[in-house]
């Protein structure tokens, strides 16, 4: 009984520590509990008249376009990323609170500069990880259901000695 | 010309609103069962890290693809080792706030963590 409610115990603690990651929108939270695993859902929190905002959405009339005008240029969004990235971590520390901010700060930089670049009917998402360089191991990949003649991405990398940062631009057409 | 436009129209009121919405919790329900799929009570092995993040990425967005929904997905997966270092991750987006939605699952073990971001955009 008395190890039941040890390891409970220990699952509760180690719920509030998993990677500190942030999000940018402020988010709700529902917490699961397997014999040997803890998982924690977010997810952005639409305004309460959701609802009705949603029943209001404009239909979009037929375009009778069959691609893009004007498509992203790769090469032009990696500088971005990457000038925005090295300017922001060329010799900083890893410190929990500043990269908490700092997160958040790069990835509104990298979208206004990208959303400049006024490539019209393209939707952006921009993913910003910053993590502290402790020798272990990690994996980031992704994978994307589109359209891959008119969608596309660009992602970099910048590494110092205390910490790494990566950042990432998806960037899809809206029919 | 104006015999498409109707028939245009028309189709696109055969979707109800519940069809065409950002389904958080049917979303974050796929995303836990192929993580837990992949790499359930695994521990933490760089030589096989790379097929576990192909498999949840690959079993989430095929899930994904047969709820049917006129959306692009983007998932994308981070596996890492516990070793009491620090990550921060943020995301931002410009889209359209009534259609698109997106939603992430954090899950850990004793020895890694996984994060699962997943993001629909509405055609």
């Amino acid at each position: 009984m008395s190890d039941l409610q040890k390891t409970q115990r220990r699952e509760r603690k180690t719920s509030k520590v998993p990677s500190e990651a942030s999000h940018g929108v402020r988010g709700k939270e529902a917490a699961g509990r397997t014999k040997d695993s803890i998982s924690t859902v977010s997810y952005i929190d639409e305004l309460a008249h959701h609802d009705d905002n949603a029943r209001l959405t404009a239909t979009m009339e037929n375009t009778y376009r069959m691609g893009p005008d004007r498509r992203i240029p790769i090469p032009a969004v990696t500088d971005i990323l990457k000038d925005v990235l090295t300017s922001y971590l060329q010799e900083e520390k890893y410190e929990v609170e500043w990269s908490q901010k700092m997160t958040k700060t790069i990835s509104e930089v990298i979208r206004a500069r990208v959303k400049d670049l006024m490539i019209p009917r393209y939707k952006i998402v921009i993913l910003v990880h910053i993590g502290q360089l402790t020798g272990q191991s990690m994996q980031v990949s992704s994978r994307c259901l589109w359209d891959a003649s008119n969608d596309t991405f660009a992602s970099y990398s910048f590494k110092n000695s205390s910490l790494f940062g990566l950042a990432t631009v998806h960037a899809v057409y809206f029919e | 010309m104006l015999g498409s436009h109707i028939g245009g129209t028309i189709m696109d009121e055969y979707q109800t609103e519940e069809e065409t919405a950002f389904v958080v919790e049917e979303v974050s329900k796929i995303i836990k069962e192929s993580v837990e799929a992949a790499i359930g009570g695994n521990a933490y092995q760089h030589s096989r890290v790379n097929q576990w993040s192909t498999s949840v990425v690959e079993q989430s967005l095929s899930q994904l693809s047969k709820l049917g929904k006129p959306f692009k997905y983007i998932v994308t997966c981070i596996i890492m080792q516990k070793n009491g270092a620090g990550l921060q991750t943020a995301c931002t987006c410009f889209w359209d706030n009534s259609t698109d939605g997106s939603c992430t699952v954090r899950w850990e073990n004793k020895s890694m963590y996984c994060i699962v971001s997943v993001f629909g955009l509405a055609i």
